[in-house]
């Protein structure tokens, strides 16, 4: 009997031991079926994040990503920061580098992609910035689209915004390089149509510091006009206008003209010939000397 | 499930039913045994997992709203930068970690940026003896080719390699823009010249294209001269048209020119106004007009 009965409870706690097993594997089981669930979930959640490519990381960025997540490595914090900074620092310094010899500052670019996946990227495109004092806002969409070897990238939907004030001159141009997608067109304009007013204003002001008794620039020395008051004559004035024209096409012409105002009486004080002729004889200079040239000659033959 | 053991059978039997159930629980607890650590070490390794997917999503969210904040201020300059400073103190162990993260994806696309936009690419070579530029070419919105350049920067500013194609005349581009004291101004102008080669390089290829019922009939390498047979529907009637793009810095012709059996036709008010559309409208464009209206088959 007693051997029965051992033989009972020895198969009892078998069985009881092997159930235990069993449940904890069942449960085990469950667990991990929940958890590959979860971390299937996150892992596309992630593919999602991954396809936005600001975020891509790869290099020091990498190893910042893995260390903020806990993934404490040989080195530290403070390893992984120095690195990182001296990547930063290098970006920052390439960047003042394109800055100045592209001639343009981007304030802000926002990238967002729209649509990625086997052979097309399109990403839209909002950037800010300014070109000497000429502020703008360009929004665009690139697509690339890999062909053979290469790929073929274009633009489409190119939006222009730039201050009113500014406009004047542009707003045929601008239409014009909306209209054909011409952003690199725009930016080249831009700089160049810059790089011509900086001439005027930087000759206006040369002026007006060498005969400040003169020469008055009533809007500035960022406008068109300058002025040239006899000191001993008042109502006499040469007024120099120097606009800075842009064509549809993107050519960028300054025409710069003489303009005089002077009262009926000083003309018949004066021989006529000189004063009256003066805007045809400052073209002549003009194409000789060039503007500042011009405009020094005018000032001395006027006897200031 | 567990097996059945008899639990009533008497003497012998029962003895070796007890030795079947030690061996078979001998196999089977060791497996029973190895599988639960198996699993446990499953799970473990699972959590750390996802817990570790967490976290990253978690930071790619920070690394967004840190980007748009720091996109807003720099959009607005004018603003205050300290007010937003605040905000990253709730995590303030990783914060400058963060931040340097965030400025990173800013400068790259910054960069990314003044490449697309046409740049000169700068990169400095040679520990800073040379410099490489790149000049992109694009043409109603399709990007083309683009050509580098290599230059030494001391002592003087040399060009020592380039692939910009030889009837562009690099040589006195180098010398009328003073590239020596005015890099830019050159590279402006030689941007010019490529550019509007590439756009008149481009309209062509539309030409033969997009209209197979005109015949190319002379073009050169620089693009700056083309000939073209047109054929005036109905009387079949021939027109040469000779397109001269005499200023190699912009895509539309200076000079065109018809000529026709039909002497008249030049002169007639239809043609007059092809010839101002020709000189103001791309080609392929303008050749579409024409057929429109049906001066050309």
């Amino acid at each position: 009997m007693e051997k029965k009965r051992e033989s009972q409870c020895l198969c009892f706690r078998m069985e009881e031991m092997s159930e235990e097993n069993i449940e904890e594997v069942r449960v085990l089981e469950a667990q991990i079926e929940r958890l590959q669930a979860e971390v299937s979930a996150l892992q596309c959640q992630q593919q999602e994040n991954h396809k936005d490519i600001t975020f891509n990381l790869r290099g020091q960025m990498q190893n910042a990503m893995s260390y903020v997540c806990g993934q404490r490595q040989g080195g530290g914090k403070e390893k992984v920061l120095s690195k990182l900074k001296e990547e930063v620092e290098e970006l920052e310094e390439d960047l003042k580098r394109q800055t100045q010899m592209n001639g343009i500052s981007l304030n802000s670019c926002t990238k967002k992609t729209l649509q990625s996946g086997g052979s097309k990227l399109v990403q839209k495109f909002l950037l800010s910035g300014h070109c000497s004092e000429l502020v703008f806002q360009v929004e665009f969409q690139l697509s690339e689209v890999k062909e053979g070897q290469g790929s073929e990238r274009t633009i489409s939907d190119l939006n222009v915004v730039m201050d009113a004030g500014d406009l004047q001159n542009f707003s045929g141009f601008l239409s014009g390089v909306e209209e054909n997608r011409d952003l690199l067109l725009f930016f080249r304009t831009l700089r160049t149509f810059t790089d011509r007013c900086d001439d005027r204003c930087r000759t206006y002001q040369h002026f007006q510091e060498k005969y400040p008794s003169v020469v008055s620039l009533p809007g500035g020395c960022r406008s068109e006009v300058m002025n040239l008051n006899h000191p001993e004559l008042p109502g006499c004035v040469l007024m120099v206008h120097w606009s800075v024209e842009v064509s549809r096409e993107g050519r960028v012409t300054p025409k710069v003209d003489l303009l005089t105002k002077i009262p009926e009486r000083a003309l018949q004080l004066f021989p006529s010939q000189p004063v009256g002729g003066a805007a045809e004889a400052f073209q002549s200079l003009l194409r000789i000397l060039g503007p500042e040239a011009a405009v020094e000659s005018i000032i001395r033959a006027v006897g200031l | 499930m567990g097996a059945f053991f008899p639990l009533f059978s008497p003497g012998v039997l029962s003895h070796l039913s007890r030795l079947e159930v030690e061996a078979r629980s001998r196999k089977s607890r060791p497996q029973q045994r190895s599988r639960v650590k198996e699993l446990k070490a499953k799970v473990e390794a699972l959590r750390l997992q996802r817990d570790r997917l967490k976290a990253e999503i978690e930071t790619h969210k920070s690394l967004q709203k840190l980007r748009v904040s720091m996109d807003k201020q720099s959009a607005h300059e004018e603003e205050e930068e300290e007010e937003d400073e605040e905000e990253m103190d709730e995590d303030s162990e990783n914060s400058q970690l963060l931040r340097l993260m965030a400025r990173h994806t800013q400068l790259k696309d910054l960069l990314h940026a003044h490449h697309i936009i046409g740049g000169y690419n700068v990169i400095k070579t040679r520990q800073g003896k040379g410099v490489c530029v790149s000049l992109a070419t694009a043409y109603d919105g399709v990007f083309l080719d683009t050509y580098n350049l290599e230059i030494d920067v001391k002592p003087t500013l040399r060009i020592s390699r380039h692939n910009v194609p030889p009837f562009i005349p690099l040589n006195s581009l180098v010398e009328q823009s003073n590239m020596q004291t005015d890099i830019r101004s050159f590279l402006d102008t030689l941007s010019q010249h490529l550019n509007a080669f590439a756009g008149r390089k481009q309209q062509l290829k539309l030409v033969k294209e997009l209209h197979k019922a005109v015949e190319v009939m002379e073009s050169n390498v620089l693009c700056s001269i083309l000939v073209m047979m047109f054929t005036v529907p109905g009387e079949k009637t021939a027109v040469l048209c000779t397109l001269d793009y005499t200023d190699h810095t912009r895509c539309l012709p200076t000079r065109v020119h018809f000529e026709s059996e039909d002497k008249e036709l030049p002169d007639s008010p239809e043609w007059k106004k092809n010839c101002s559309l020709l000189m103001e409208t791309p080609v392929h464009k303008a050749l579409i007009i024409m057929k429109k209206m049906g001066n050309i088959v």
